[in-house]
């Protein structure tokens, strides 16, 4: 009984001191209002990037060859689905924009571009995954092929982007986690420091994780209902 | 009405399938085009409204040289209707969406005038109870006769069916046959591809026989069926009939 006692009175204290004393809580909100803030801009940057270079891979010449601008984008997915990006949040950083102070705004663009290559292959994907014969009829209507696009591919697509967007979307909340290298105060650093000074990683750590892990839960949930909604002219 | 002239189309394996048409079609006449898979009937009428781009040779529709590369196609394919074999009804949108969205999104008809010519139609194929429902509800041959209608709503002066009975179960052929031949009663031009023969017995002023990229046989249809003369045709048509 007394040994219990003691683990509770125990715990107790690793939690005031993890979250309550010196009103360390604020610092673990404010970690997320940055986590947060950098992966939503940066989602919307990706999502704009992505659908670009999505539209240019899709762009063939006359004879089915890939188009100039397929190339470019061809280019840019390679070097960015090929190197780290920590890295890139780096060279960012301390290279290319070295020039700009505001950490935050750096840190949208580079995870924004960093998005931009993998919501590419998810945005053609769905345009692809669309029937051939859906374009093939809008066509033979006489429908040019970009109001064919508009009306026809495009809102069908979008049923099929939104799961993996959903995903990548997630994939991003958490790779936030290395904004720590330039000195950004997210979650993760946050609950790092307050564990180098308080000399105690359980409660600052596993906090940190459920923090995580609760909000990606109501995003799934959210992203279930959405993907509902939209499943209804497919079984009405 | 359509003149076909030395008609060529490969793909890009090299794999040649139209090897030198040549047909013309006048106006209200029935073609009807049967052959093997693989003769190239299929691609045959897709060339015609340019879903296919031939290789070489030229199609003449209303006088106008429709193969010519500055020819707005967009413009020419608003008269020439298509009926697929997979239906491919427009999965986002209602049946009256689906209908109405060519007429109004090209500015041809308002809204409620293309509503209520879809009305029209939907109620001559006996479906206008349907107009709310997606086409997920539907079964195939009402999905096929919805298409039918779809390509009517843009007052199409020549209608395309490839295959348009090939996917349907059997029971359902019949109802989509029916809207074909009250639609051919009317005077509609109309080139079709099938395996249906009492159809293109029927309903077709000329039925043609295709085979290995090219027009082997054309003849009325009591010739066709009754006097074939090349003895490819004639094998064909001691196994289908």
């Amino acid at each position: 009984m007394d040994g219990l006692k003691l683990w509770l009175a125990e715990v107790g204290r690793k939690a005031y001191v993890a979250f309550i004393e010196q009103d360390r809580w604020k610092l673990y909100l404010k970690g997320l209002g940055i986590t947060m803030e950098v992966a939503f801009f940066a989602a919307i940057i990706g999502i704009i990037i992505g659908t670009v270079l999505a539209f240019m891979k899709l762009s063939v010449k006359r004879n089915g060859k890939p188009s100039f601008l397929a190339r470019i984008a061809n280019a840019y997915i390679d070097i960015i689905r090929g190197t780290p990006s920590v890295l890139q949040l780096l060279i960012m950083w301390f290279i290319i924009l070295s020039f700009c102070r505001n950490k935050i705004l750096v840190a949208c663009l580079s995870f924004g571009i960093n998005s931009g290559a993998y919501v590419a292959e998810i945005v053609r994907a769905g345009i692809l995954a669309v029937d051939k014969g859906q374009t093939e009829a809008g066509r033979s209507l006489g429908l040019s092929q970009f109001q064919t696009m508009r009306y026809i591919v495009i809102p069908q697509a979008f049923k099929n982007v939104l799961p993996p967007l959903g995903n990548e979307f997630i994939v991003l909340l958490k790779e936030t986690a290395i904004l720590g290298y330039v000195a950004l105060d997210d979650l993760t650093r946050v609950a790092n420091q307050i564990t180098s000074r308080t000399y105690e990683a359980f409660m600052p750590l596993i906090g940190a994780a459920l923090i995580y892990f609760v909000i990606i839960k109501i995003l799934t949930i959210l992203l279930n209902k959405m993907e509902r909604r939209l499943r209804k002219s497919d079984n009405r | 009405m359509i003149t076909v002239k030395n008609l060529h189309k490969s793909f890009e394996d090299n794999n040649h399938v139209l090897r030198g048409v040549n047909y013309h079609i006048s106006p209200g006449e029935k073609i009807v085009i049967v052959g093997p898979s693989g003769s190239g009937k299929s691609t045959f009428l897709r060339c015609l409204n340019l879903l296919e781009r031939p290789t070489e040779g030229e199609i003449w529709f209303d006088g106008q040289c429709i193969t010519d590369e500055r020819v707005d196609i967009n413009h020419v394919r608003q008269h020439m209707g298509m009926v697929f074999q997979h239906f491919n009804l427009f999965h986002n949108l209602t049946i009256m969406d689906n209908i109405i969205l060519a007429p109004t999104k090209l500015k041809l008809q308002t809204v409620e005038e293309a509503k209520e010519n879809a009305l029209k139609l939907l109620t001559r194929v006996g479906l206008q109870e349907k107009a709310d429902a997606y086409p997920a509800s539907l079964s195939g041959g009402q999905k096929q006769r919805i298409a039918i209608v779809r390509s009517l709503a843009m007052n199409p002066r020549v209608m395309l069916f490839d295959e348009p009975t090939s996917a349907l179960d059997p029971e359902m052929v019949g109802e989509v046959l029916q809207v074909m031949k009250e639609l051919a009663d009317s005077g509609m031009t109309m080139v079709v591809v099938t395996h249906e023969m009492g159809f293109a017995r029927e309903v077709g002023t000329k039925v043609l026989f295709m085979d290995g990229g090219n027009i082997v046989e054309e003849n009325t249809p009591a010739e066709f069926f009754g006097n074939p003369q090349a003895p490819r045709l004639k094998e064909f048509l001691s196994k289908v009939l």
